[in-house]
C-alpha cells in the first residue's frame, strides 16, 4: 500500500465552506495539533481549521489558562495537550480519486496478500508441504513457483544467506574482552550427553594423542593428554552450555586455556581459523562419522575459552569428551568439540559439521 | 449521516465527505505483521520442539514429556477429524508448526522473519509519529470506567440480538473505546518483549544484560512463548470485532479513510 493521501493530487485545495454537517463535537486542538495533523495526513484542511474550536476549549478543559494567540505561546502548551487525541476532521475528496485510490490500494493489498502466500509456500520444507493440500495441488504450486524460478535449491540458497547476515550480526556484536558470566559451582546442573550419533566405546582413549598443524613451525605436533596437563596451567570455571536445541546447562569445567596453548604452538602467520576435528566420532549406527567444527582465533584467544580436560573436578568421561573438548562458551554447544584429535590452523573458514547440515557457521552466542 | 455534497471550486462534481484514518505506513506495517506473526509462530513452534521449555515426568500411557504434546495427543483423541495422525505427539508441530525434525529450516525462517519483524516495528513507529497516531492509542484517565462499560456492552451485545431488545453502544469520543485502546496499546508493548526475549535468547553472552532482564534462559524462552501466546489470542477477538463493525473499518486499513463521520463509536 503506498500514501493515501497525497498533497494536491486532486485534493481541493480549500477547506470546506462550512465545517460539514457533523460539527466538531469535542474542544478541539490547539493550533499545535492542528498543524501536526493536516501534514501528517496530508489532508487539504488547512492549519487554521480548527482555530474556531479553539475558543470552545477552556469550557471543557478548565484548569490550564486559554493559550494566548500569539504564536510565541506554543512553549506554554502543556504536554497533556500537546498529546491530546486529534479531532477527527472530515476532508472532501472527488469521488473519482476516491474509487481509483481504492482500487489502486485493494490491488496492492491483493498483489501482497498472493506474494506473500506464494513465498511462504516455497520457503516451507519438502517434508512440511507433504502435510498440507492435496498431491495435485501441491505438484501444481510447486512446478509453477519453479517456473518462476522459486525451486527448492533457491531456497536452501537463500536460507544460507539469511543464516550468513544473522552471523554477521553476531560478528559484529562479540566483543573480546567481554567475559561470559561465571556461576558458583553449587549452581551447577545436571550434564547431559548429546552427542550427535552414538557415543564412541573408551578404547580410543589409550592411544589417543592431539595432532596439531598449521604451526609457525613449521612442524606437525602430536602430544598426548600427560604433556599437556604437564605443561599448562589448570584453569576452573563454571559457566553455562546452551545448546542449538533451545536446553541449556550449567557445569564446573576445567582444563587449560586455548589462548596458553596458542602462545606455546603459535600458528603460521596468515592463519585466522582453527580446524578442530574428532576422528573417533559416530553416527547413529555405530558407523565412523568424524566431526569437525571452526573457531575463529579471536573466540579461541578469548580467556575463558578452555581446551577442557575436567568437569566437576574429574576427568572427563567418554560421553562428555575424554580426554580433551573444546569449551567455548561464547559459542553454541554444538561448537563444543568433544574428543578432539587434532587442530590444524588455516587461513580459510574451514567446514564445520552442523554448517553443512544447515545450521549456523559462527554460532556466536 | 447528512448528505452534504459541497460544490468547491474543484474540478470534478461529485464530491464525498471521508475521515483520514490510518498512515500509509500504519497500513502497510499492520498487514505485513499477518505473514510475518504467522511465520514466527510457525516456525518457532518447530524450535521449541527441539526442546520443550513446559516439560513433566514421562507420562505412563502416551510417554510424553511435553505439554505441548499432549494437547496435539487431546485433540487428535477428542476432536473428529483431527486425526488419526501417525505421530499425535507431533499434532501441534505439524499442523500449527512447519512440523518435527525441522530444527535447522525453522532457525533459519525464524532469523528472516525477525529481522523483517524488528525493521516493520519500526515502520509501524514512524508511521505512527508521522501521522499523530500514537495519540489516539495513549491511555487516559477516563479509560477505566469507559472499558467497564464497553465489557457490559460487549457481553450483553449478543443476548441482546437474540432478544431483541435495544442494546446501545456506549458513546465513545475518539478514534478507539477503552479496550480497542488498552489492546492496540499493548499490542506494540508485546512486540517489543517478543523482540528483547528473543535477542536474550539468541545472544545471551553478548547481550547477558538483556539475558538478565529475564532473570535467566529459562526466563527469556518462557515470556518468549507466552507473549506468542498473547499475540495469536489477541487476533481472534480483533477479527471477530472488526467483522462485527463492518466493511468500512475494515476497508480503512487498506484505503486510509473511512466514509464514517463523526459517529465516533464502535470501531474496532
Amino acid at each position: 500500500m503506498d500514501e493515501t493521501e497525497r498533497p494536491g493530487e486532486g485534493v481541493p485545495s480549500e477547506p470546506p465552506s462550512e465545517p460539514a454537517g457533523e460539527a466538531p463535537v469535542l474542544p478541539s486542538l490547539s493550533p499545535g495539533e492542528g498543524r501536526a495533523e493536516s501534514k501528517a495526513e496530508a489532508s487539504s484542511a488547512s492549519p487554521e481549521l480548527p482555530a474556531p474550536a479553539e475558543e470552545t476549549a477552556p469550557a471543557k478543559e478548565p484548569s490550564p489558562p486559554p493559550p494566548p494567540k500569539s504564536p510565541p505561546a506554543r512553549r506554554r502548551i502543556s504536554l497533556a495537550e500537546r498529546l491530546r487525541e486529534p479531532e477527527e476532521v472530515p476532508i472532501e475528496l472527488p469521488a473519482s480519486t476516491l474509487r481509483a485510490r481504492s482500487r489502486r490500494d485493494f490491488l496492492m493489498f491483493g498483489a501482497g496478500a498472493l506474494a506473500a502466500a506464494a513465498g511462504f509456500w516455497w520457503l516451507l520444507p519438502d517434508g512440511t508441504k507433504q502435510l498440507h493440500l492435496t498431491p495435485g495441488l501441491r505438484d501444481w504450486i510447486d512446478s509453477l513457483e519453479a517456473r518462476l524460478g522459486a525451486d527448492p535449491k533457491r531456497r536452501e540458497r537463500f536460507l544460507n544467506r539469511v543464516l550468513t547476515f544473522d552471523d554477521d550480526v553476531a560478528e559484529a556484536l562479540y566483543s573480546a574482552d567481554r567475559s561470559v558470566r561465571t556461576y558458583s559451582k553449587s549452581q551447577v546442573t545436571p550434564l547431559r550427553n548429546n552427542y550427535a550419533g552414538r557415543t564412541p566405546g573408551p578404547d580410543y582413549i589409550p592411544g589417543w594423542t592431539l595432532t596439531v598443524s598449521g604451526l609457525a613451525s613449521g612442524q606437525i605436533e602430536r602430544l598426548t593428554i600427560a604433556d599437556l596437563l604437564a605443561r599448562f596451567p589448570h584453569r576452573d570455571q563454571v559457566t553455562r552450555l546452551y545448546c542449538v536445541e533451545g536446553w541449556s546447562i550449567v557445569a564446573w569445567w576445567g582444563g587449560l586455556r586455548f589462548a596458553d596453548f596458542l602462545r606455546a604452538y603459535p600458528p603460521a602467520p596468515g592463519a585466522r581459523w582453527a580446524r578442530l576435528d574428532s576422528a573417533v566420532a559416530l553416527d547413529g549406527a555405530g558407523n565412523p562419522d568424524p566431526y569437525y567444527v571452526s573457531i575463529d582465533l579471536p573466540t579461541a584467544r578469548h580467556p575463558q575459552t578452555l581446551l577442557a580436560t575436567h568437569v566437576s573436578g574429574r576427568p572427563l568421561p567418554v560421553e562428555h569428551g575424554a580426554p580433551l573438548r573444546l569449551l567455548a562458551p561464547m559459542k553454541l554447544g554444538l561448537k563444543n568439540i568433544k574428543a578432539i584429535t587434532s587442530i590444524a590452523y588455516v587461513a580459510q573458514e574451514p567446514a564445520d559439521y552442523w554448517n553443512d547440515r544447515g545450521y549456523s557457521k559462527y554460532d556466536g552466542l | 449521516m447528512s448528505a452534504t455534497t459541497v460544490e468547491t471550486a474543484s474540478r470534478a462534481p461529485a464530491v464525498r465527505l471521508v475521515v483520514p484514518k490510518h498512515h500509509a505506513l500504519v497500513r502497510l506495517s499492520h498487514w505485513a505483521n499477518v505473514p510475518l506473526l504467522l511465520g514466527l509462530i510457525v516456525t518457532g513452534l518447530s524450535i521449541y520442539w527441539a526442546a520443550p521449555v513446559f516439560e513433566h515426568p514421562p507420562d505412563r500411557v502416551t510417554r510424553s514429556t511435553d505439554y505441548v504434546a499432549d494437547i496435539g495427543i487431546w485433540i487428535v483423541k477428542h476432536v473428529p477429524g483431527a486425526g488419526p495422525a501417525r505421530d499425535p505427539g507431533g499434532w501441534i508441530y505439524n499442523r500449527i508448526g512447519i512440523g518435527t525434525f525441522q530444527l535447522s529450516h525453522a532457525l533459519r525462517l525464524h532469523w528472516f522473519f525477525a529481522y523483517l519483524f524488528m525493521a516493520n516495528g519500526l515502520l509501524y513507529v514512524l508511521g505512527l509519529a508521522l501521522g499523530d497516531g500514537y495519540k489516539a492509542l495513549l491511555p487516559r484517565l477516563s479509560d477505566a470506567p469507559e472499558a467497564l462499560r464497553m465489557t457490559r456492552y460487549y457481553v450483553g451485545v449478543v443476548p441482546a440480538k437474540l432478544l431483541r431488545r435495544p442494546w446501545p453502544h456506549p458513546p465513545v469520543r475518539s478514534k478507539y473505546n477503552a479496550l480497542q485502546r488498552g489492546a492496540y496499546f499493548a499490542m506494540p508493548l508485546l512486540g517489543i518483549l517478543a523482540v528483547a526475549s528473543g535477542w536474550a535468547m539468541h545472544k545471551p553472552v553478548q547481550l547477558h544484560w538483556l539475558e538478565r532482564m529475564f532473570v535467566n534462559y529459562n526466563g527469556a524462552r518462557i515470556v518468549h512463548f507466552w507473549v506468542m501466546v498473547a499475540l495469536a489470542t489477541f487476533v481472534i477477538p480483533h477479527v471477530i470485532l472488526v467483522i462485527a463493525d463492518g466493511w468500512d473499518t475494515f476497508r480503512s486499513m487498506i484505503v486510509g479513510w473511512s466514509e464514517r463521520l463523526g459517529g465516533r463509536h464502535g470501531r474496532d
